[in-house]
């Protein structure tokens, strides 16, 4: 899901760089105002933690692998403003020290999984865990619908960026200048491989560590979850 | 990506950001001003030719950067302009890009052919997407990581958030040690493939795992920042100091993109 730089028009990167923009300045005064002095270096670790989840392949029926981004995890473990800010410097990480996704993408990719994925998994999960125990099984079925659904979500946003490029941008003899495809393309193309694969990876991923944490640290889902 | 390799990969990065290049001789600060005002040129850019003679600049930079040329195409050409080849290669069929015929085949009643716009909208997006992952990859191969982190300044970024992505930097290693000892651990004592869902479960249990150590982890790094003098607020170190090069460099760089753009946009 990570979009490298060219496959987005200046039009687009500069909007999503404008939206999170007072979305990183309200995360920061959030995280401030809630994150105690002695936390400071948790945000760090979240978020070089949210980047080795990247890197760890999951295997999935068939002998392939698959990865999960775990935005709905960090959301569920640190609440979903320390979430945002963990997965975007994840990502600039990634992108400017590795050359994993673009550097005029960064707006667009942390709308997508800093953003998105971020804050519809974090709600999803709280509505569906609602009244439950920290032990409860309905907190494990609840990471994994949000999971699911939040990484589909933001496969979505990810489609409909690309989408749009032929027709924001295009020569006067109808040649592409971006990602060369539609959104009649992009939509099934983005999403069937995530509704079939990657959603699932992500579903299981978030749900079995959540079952982990409540077995062997209950304080851990108890703290990150307000 | 497999721990050796990652860790091989970085080591490397680290080694050719220490050599007497041309780029690494700049200033960090300037020199990411000069790499992202190149990635925005590449992306602003309407014309082939005038991204494919950036993309001839780029690996001008890295050879006059001792950057071994074969090694930077395959650095750069791995993985992502690899993928957007295959990403691409549907958009030249009149199926999805609709123009001018170049070349066409039937069968049954259904034609299949390759359209000029085709070619044109895969060939300018490839360029486009291999010249600025090129351009970022000089980037890191010629930019000790510490002092990219810090040149971020320039851009007005909090000190917070660099140093919160400078620490991210480093802990991504010692993760990445914690997992592969955990992989090692578990290969040693189970000896045989383990079955998918087995595998999942693994996976699992390593980021749980992985999760609890470094909550833990927290408590022991902010009481070390303090003993090292942290009081609440930030602080850079390191300083940077631009020379005559540099400036004579940027110059020389906005004119490029000057005059590509230009140049681009009237089809000269």
């Amino acid at each position: 899901m990570h979009i490298p730089d060219g496959y987005l028009g200046p039009t687009t990167c500069g909007v999503f760089y404008a939206v999170m923009l007072p979305i990183w300045v309200i995360a920061s005064k959030i995280v401030k105002k809630t994150l105690k002095a002695r936390q400071v270096p948790l945000l760090a670790i979240a978020a070089a933690f949210s980047f080795v989840i990247m890197m760890l392949n999951v295997p999935i029926p068939g002998g392939s692998t698959g990865h999960a981004v775990g935005a709905v995890l960090a959301a569920i473990l640190l609440g979903p403003w320390a979430a945002c800010i963990a997965v975007t410097v994840a990502l600039v990480v990634q992108a400017l020290l590795f050359g994993d996704g673009g550097i005029t993408a960064i707006g667009a990719n942390c709308f997508n999984m800093a953003f998105v994925e971020v804050f519809v998994g974090y709600y999803l999960y709280r509505i569906f865990s609602y009244g439950s125990g920290v032990s409860s099984n309905r907190r494990v079925i609840a990471a994994g619908i949000a999971g699911y659904a939040a990484l589909n979500i933001a496969a979505l946003s990810t489609a409909v960026m690309f989408g749009i490029q032929p027709l924001l941008h295009k020569t006067a003899n109808g040649q592409a200048l971006y990602c060369p495809y539609g959104l009649n393309v992009a939509i099934p193309a983005m999403l069937g491989e995530h509704l079939l694969v990657f959603g699932w990876v992500e579903a299981v991923v978030t749900a079995l560590v959540i079952k982990y944490l409540q077995k062997q640290a209950p304080e851990l889902l108890e703290e990150g979850g307000r | 990506m497999g721990a050796l390799s990652f860790f091989k990969e970085s080591i490397y990065a680290e080694e050719c950001a220490s050599r007497s290049g041309y780029l690494q001789y700049l200033d960090a600060r300037i020199k990411v001003l000069i790499i992202f005002l190149m990635v925005l040129c590449v992306m602003l850019s309407k014309d082939i030719y005038a991204i494919f003679s950036l993309y001839l600049f780029c690996l001008l930079l890295s050879v006059s950067s001792k950057i071994n040329i074969l090694f930077f195409l395959k650095r750069t050409w791995v993985f992502i302009p690899l993928f957007s080849l295959f990403i691409a290669l549907p958009a030249i069929f009149s199926i999805i890009t609709p123009g001018e015929e170049i070349f066409g085949f039937g069968a049954a009643g259904f034609r299949l052919s390759i359209t000029r716009q085709g070619l044109m909208s895969a060939g300018i997006f490839l360029i486009r997407v291999l010249t600025s992952v090129s351009f970022v990859i000089l980037l890191t191969l010629t930019t000790r990581n510490t002092e990219l982190l810090q040149a971020l300044r320039i851009f007005k970024v909090p000190q917070l958030f660099v140093m919160t992505t400078g620490m991210c930097y480093r802990y991504i290693y010692l993760f990445v040690e914690i997992i592969e000892n955990t992989y090692l651990a578990i290969k040693s004592r189970v000896g045989i493939l383990l079955p998918h869902k087995k595998g999942r479960y693994i996976v699992a249990w390593n980021i749980g795992s992985l999760w609890q150590r470094s909550y833990y982890l927290n408590h022991a790094v902010y009481t070390a920042m303090l003993s090292r003098g942290y009081t609440g607020e930030p602080k850079a170190l390191h300083e940077f100091k631009a020379s005559v090069l540099d400036w004579l460099s940027l110059l020389a760089v906005l004119i490029l993109i000057t005059l590509v753009l230009y140049l681009g946009d009237t089809g000269i």
